[in-house]
């Protein structure tokens, strides 16, 4: 990607990197990062940003019509540069976290809903006005590229069931509370598409305020801990990790249900290599389950207890090379060197 | 070529040897053959070379790449990964593989033609074997080592130096090279996965899977559960596969979801064959699969499909349950947990009892049914689990309110009533955070006609969803309209509105135009009622693919036509009315609200006659309902006293399915009075007053 960019694009991310610097205030941010070769990289992946912005966004009274983070988040998001936009992406856990927990207390919050909605935009064009995401279910009666059918195909392959992975996206240009789940969960599904780019603290951030979401605790723990911020070290954004709020418990319906529970799915199966977020993942798992099981919501409860049983299943290994006995490998190497002796003479 | 061989194998002993230490391999330890590695290396390249080329057309010696091969196979064996990386280390797999080429183009055809075991030298194996078997540990050694992608690269080479050398003609692989290429085969997508390289790790899966390796039964299938499970939870943006070779009919995925369920059905499939032992995991990953598309139904199949003795089968029972409830099979939900909580099965599963419990509360001839569930369920949930306990006294008291509904005498229902409210409490007291709790308990008040805590319960119900649930809304506005606060209530429903995207504001708007109906402003209904029929209108027109979004919460054209035939009629327009009611009836030709408006119109016009003929056939077509048999009731009540037993017969029956029905109540007080019980009368006409001053302008029943 660094290589690829072009000058002008690094140049809106140099400014953009600059312009944030000016929002968070002096010595927020690392002094090399806008010289850096590829300056929105580092605004995906440096975990001192990530802290300052992350910190910021929690903080008290974040997320208000004049919140210049807020400003920065959109406008970097409308600058259209893919690049700047993961930046934007990487900040969705805590965004969307936020904005949900508190918008249940109805705050004011119009700085979130900009950069929600204009996400939720991008994420509508991206799909085509009035399009559904579907899954053809496969039946096995017909071929597929991977299996032969025993019978032969006939002249019209059998029904395909359909499935709505995801409903068409309606345009909204503003933030109805009745609609807020689809939009947040929408947005989350954006998020989703991007996840494998992600860095590993913003899917950490996810994971806690889909506990928080949740509004139950992990029968895993039972000391009564609120969601404990994983990565509120006491820099940057310091001040408002003192004064960490407890974020709410929020209205789950299946369309913010669903595009969290594929994100805590990815967390906790996905190829991240992480065992921190694999334990943040599994307990956000059962939270979730525990939250299906209020309303005795089947489909999710289905999903759920697959993931919660999946994540205590061991991976099956792949097979290591089998060797025979150790004596006869002693003899393959008497072999070796009496072929070696035999050439000799 | 004698002496050529023999520095060939004294390579080795003297790198073994070198360093003072013992002489047999096996004692070798890593750092020393590390620190000699380079040296020779360099020393023995040209003697490598000559000795590969001079010795092989026998192939009878070993050659330098040979011994390495088998040298750093023994380290790798002994658990020496680093050690057996240095000795593979000086393997040039180009060179090699270049050298071996011609000897196996050479070999192939004679193969054929002789047996196996012909084979000069038993003990050894093919030298190409040899060295790409040392290049595919070698990439297992960087990988164990956190390496991934060189390994990676590593056994992309083995793969495609197999590739090359059988470019022409089927491959006729002796078994050893064979189980080298089904493990690299397996390594690749594995060791690019590790080292983040996701876009080559589905590449090669596929590859793996697509292409002709000849793979046998139980790696093809971890390659593919393995796939499945890639492609279900990495959130790679794949292109889907494609082939140009597409057979007519043939089922080509088109996003990852749909492959991984494919692949996953290709698995259970196989299992089913007793192709390959079972896999829990399989199950769950399709279970995950299905469920994310809301599938349940065709999970249920599979979960049918799969052997007994797999799963205890109380537990296929309550996942087939939770399959079948999803799909709104609730009978056939319930009879699997019947069985599963018999007595001689699993009678104390919790989630099973709370599922049944769940089922059993939302149908009214269960509740009896679910109400012993739900105490089973509280008795055997653990003192320590609040949270249980909790879900298993909110499940009770849904069904203590449904029961309470068809109960027959008033003692019994008043007992039940304040069971339901008793239970409500508990759990609350156990879970204050479950807004479904909260709103529940709110319409139970509100269907007891406890107003001000019912209004209690829908602000808080508002104020724990942030006004995100439109019921919640309508809850409000509807105990607001039944304490005679029209104003406030129209307020509450015009907030909800705000709240609302347009598409959904069917059940508001009608709500709004009762609203104004109850205020006695017609007009003003006129208006909602013709904006509520626009945006259905809209609806219709909009594609087909909105619609099954649009159906759960919106009004039907129909109720519009009803609703204004109702209005109209109020006002003695009758031709308007008449009118309404024919749209009405275009819509759904036998309707009890119809021919009940029907009725009224005619008995209005004094034809009482067809007016209880029409009132007859509505409680035909539904036999509780109650607005006709209050209909009834009360033009009996006026034909004489002769019809007096009949119409207090209608009354009571009409109130023995709606307690609440003011009308009913009024009308029976009237049938007391003709009758002269005038303490009878009295009683009813106070109930019917209470009523009316506590009387939605739609009843609760319309929230759940």
């Amino acid at each position: 990607m660094t290589s690829d960019a072009s000058p002008q694009s690094i140049q809106s991310a140099k400014a953009a990197v600059e312009s944030l610097a000016a929002v968070l205030g002096g010595g927020a941010l690392p002094d090399t990062l806008a010289s850096g070769d590829d300056p929105a990289a580092a605004l995906l992946h440096d975990g001192g940003v990530a802290r300052a912005v992350v910190g910021r966004l929690r903080g008290a009274g974040s997320g208000v019509g004049n919140d210049g983070l807020c400003r920065w988040l959109y406008d970097a998001f409308q600058s259209n540069l893919p690049e700047l936009q993961l930046a934007v992406l990487r900040f969705v856990p805590a965004l969307a976290g936020v904005y949900m927990s508190r918008a249940v207390s109805r705050k004011q919050l119009a700085g979130f809903e900009a950069v929600l909605l204009a996400l939720y935009a991008h994420a509508a064009a991206q799909r085509g006005a009035g399009e559904p995401e579907t899954v053809a279910l496969p039946n096995l009666a017909n071929p597929s590229v991977y299996h032969d059918a025993k019978v032969p195909p006939k002249t019209k392959a059998a029904e395909l069931d359909v499935a709505v992975l995801s409903p068409a996206l309606e345009p909204h240009g503003t933030m109805r509370a009745t609609r807020r789940a689809r939009i947040v969960g929408a947005v989350l599904e954006l998020y989703h598409g991007k996840l494998a780019l992600m860095p590993i603290s913003s899917k950490l951030d996810f994971c806690e305020f889909c506990v928080a979401w949740a509004g139950n605790r992990s029968k895993l723990d039972d000391k009564p801990r609120i969601a404990a911020p994983a990565s509120s070290e006491p820099d940057g954004g310091g001040a408002a990790a003192a004064t960490e709020e407890k974020w709410r418990r929020v209205p789950l319906p299946w369309e913010l249900f669903q595009p969290a529970m594929r994100i805590v799915a990815h967390c906790l199966l996905g190829p991240t290599g992480s065992d921190e977020l694999k334990a943040q993942a599994a307990r956000a798992a059962e939270c979730l389950y525990w939250r299906a099981a209020e309303t005795m919501d089947a489909r999710a409860l289905l999903a759920t207890r697959s993931l919660v049983r999946l994540s205590q299943m061991m991976e099956e290994p792949i097979p290591e090379p089998s060797f025979s006995g150790g004596v006869e490998n002693m003899a393959e190497l008497e072999a070796m060197r009496a072929n070696i002796l035999s050439t000799k003479n | 070529m004698a002496s050529e061989a023999e520095e060939g194998g004294e390579v080795h002993t003297t790198e073994m040897t070198t360093d003072d230490s013992p002489p047999s391999i096996v004692e070798e330890k890593e750092e020393k053959v590390v620190s000699t590695e380079g040296e020779i290396v360099k020393t023995s390249d040209g003697n490598a070379q000559e000795s590969g080329s001079s010795s092989l057309p026998e192939g009878l010696s070993l050659n330098y790449e040979e011994a390495r091969a088998l040298l750093g196979r023994l380290e790798f064996q002994k658990g020496n990964v680093e050690a057996a990386l240095c000795v593979f280390d000086g393997i040039d797999l180009q060179a090699a593989i270049q050298r071996f080429q011609p000897s196996l183009a050479d070999k192939t055809p004679s193969k054929k033609g002789q047996p196996k075991s012909e084979s000069p030298r038993s003990g050894t194996q093919n030298p190409a074997t040899l060295v790409l078997e040392a290049i595919y540990l070698k990439s297992l050694s960087l990988q164990k080592l956190g390496k991934s992608t060189e390994a990676a690269n590593q056994c992309k080479s083995v793969l495609d130096s197999v590739e090359s050398m059988f470019q022409n003609g089927p491959p006729n692989i002796e078994q050893k090279l064979q189980e080298t290429v089904n493990k690299s085969v397996e390594l690749l997508p594995e060791a690019w996965k590790q080292a983040g390289s996701h876009q080559e790790a589905l590449a090669s899966y596929r590859c793996a899977l697509l292409s002709q390796w000849n793979l046998d039964e139980e790696c093809c299938t971890r390659i593919q559960k393995r796939f499945a499970a890639f492609l279900l939870y990495s959130s790679v943006e794949g292109s889907p596969p494609n082939l140009a070779s597409q057979v007519e009919g043939s089922f080509v995925p088109k996003n990852n979801i749909e492959e991984a369920i494919l692949l996953l059905m290709i698995v259970l499939k196989k299992w089913y064959q007793g192709k390959t032992h079972w896999d829990p995991s399989v199950m769950e990953h399709l279970t995950y699969a299905l469920s994310l598309c809301d599938q349940p139904y065709v999970l249920a199949k599979h979960i049918e499909e799969v052997l007994p003795g797999i799963y205890p089968r109380t537990e296929r029972w309550y996942t087939l349950a939770l399959c079948y409830y999803a799909v709104g099979q609730k009978e056939d939900a319930l009879n699997f947990l019947r069985k599963s909580l018999n007595k001689h099965e699993n009678p104390n599963d919790i989630m099973a009892l709370l599922l049944a419990t769940k089922i059993c509360s939302e149908e009214r001839h269960l509740s009896s049914e679910g109400v012993e569930y739900a105490r089973r369920a509280i008795i055997h949930t653990k003192s320590s689990d609040a949270h249980m306990k909790s879900m298993g006294l909110h499940f009770l008291g849904n069904c203590l309110g449904k029961k309470s509904k068809i109960v027959s005498s008033d003692h019994q229902r008043s007992l039940l009533q304040s069971e339901t409210l008793k239970s409500f409490t508990e759990s609350i007291a156990l879970d204050r955070h479950n807004p479904d709790l909260i709103f529940d308990m709110g319409v139970e008040y509100a269907e007891q006609r406890n107003m001000n805590a019912a209004l209690r319960c829908a602000k808080e119900f508002i104020d724990a969803t942030g006004g995100s649930v439109s019921k919640g809304w309508r809850l409000l506005a509807l105990v607001l309209s039944a304490q005679q606060r029209y104003p406030e209530a129209e307020v509450a429903t015009n907030a909800a509105l705000d709240e609302t995207a347009k598409w959904d504001q069917g059940s508001l708007l009608s709500l709004k135009a009762k609203l104004k109906v109850a205020q006695s402003s017609p007009m003003e209904a006129v208006e909602a009622y013709r904006a509520l029929l626009a945006l259905v209108q809209a609806q219709k027109n909009s594609s087909g693919s909105c619609k099954a979004n649009v159906e759960d919460d919106s009004v039907s054209e129909f109720e519009i036509w009803q609703g204004l035939a109702n209005l109209y009629s109020g006002l003695s327009y009758w031709r308007d009315a008449d009118i309404c009611l024919q749209k009405a009836r275009a819509l759904k030709s036998y309707s009890a609200a119809t021919l009940h408006a029907e009725g009224y119109m005619l008995e209005a016009r004094e034809q009482n006659k067809e007016a209880l003929a029409a009132y007859v056939n509505a409680f035909s077509i539904e036999l509780e309902h109650v607005p006709s048999k209050v209909a009834i009731g009360a033009l009996l009540c006026k034909q004489g006293p002769k019809y007096l037993p009949a119409a207090r017969c209608f009354l009571s029956d009409a109130l023995r399915i709606e307690p609440t029905n003011r009308m009913a109540w009024l009308h029976l007080g009237k049938v007391h009075k003709n009758d002269g019980r005038i303490a009878d009368a009295a009683d009813c006409f106070q109930a019917s007053v209470m009523l009316e001053e506590s009387d939605p302008v739609e009843s609760f029943k319309s929230l759940s």
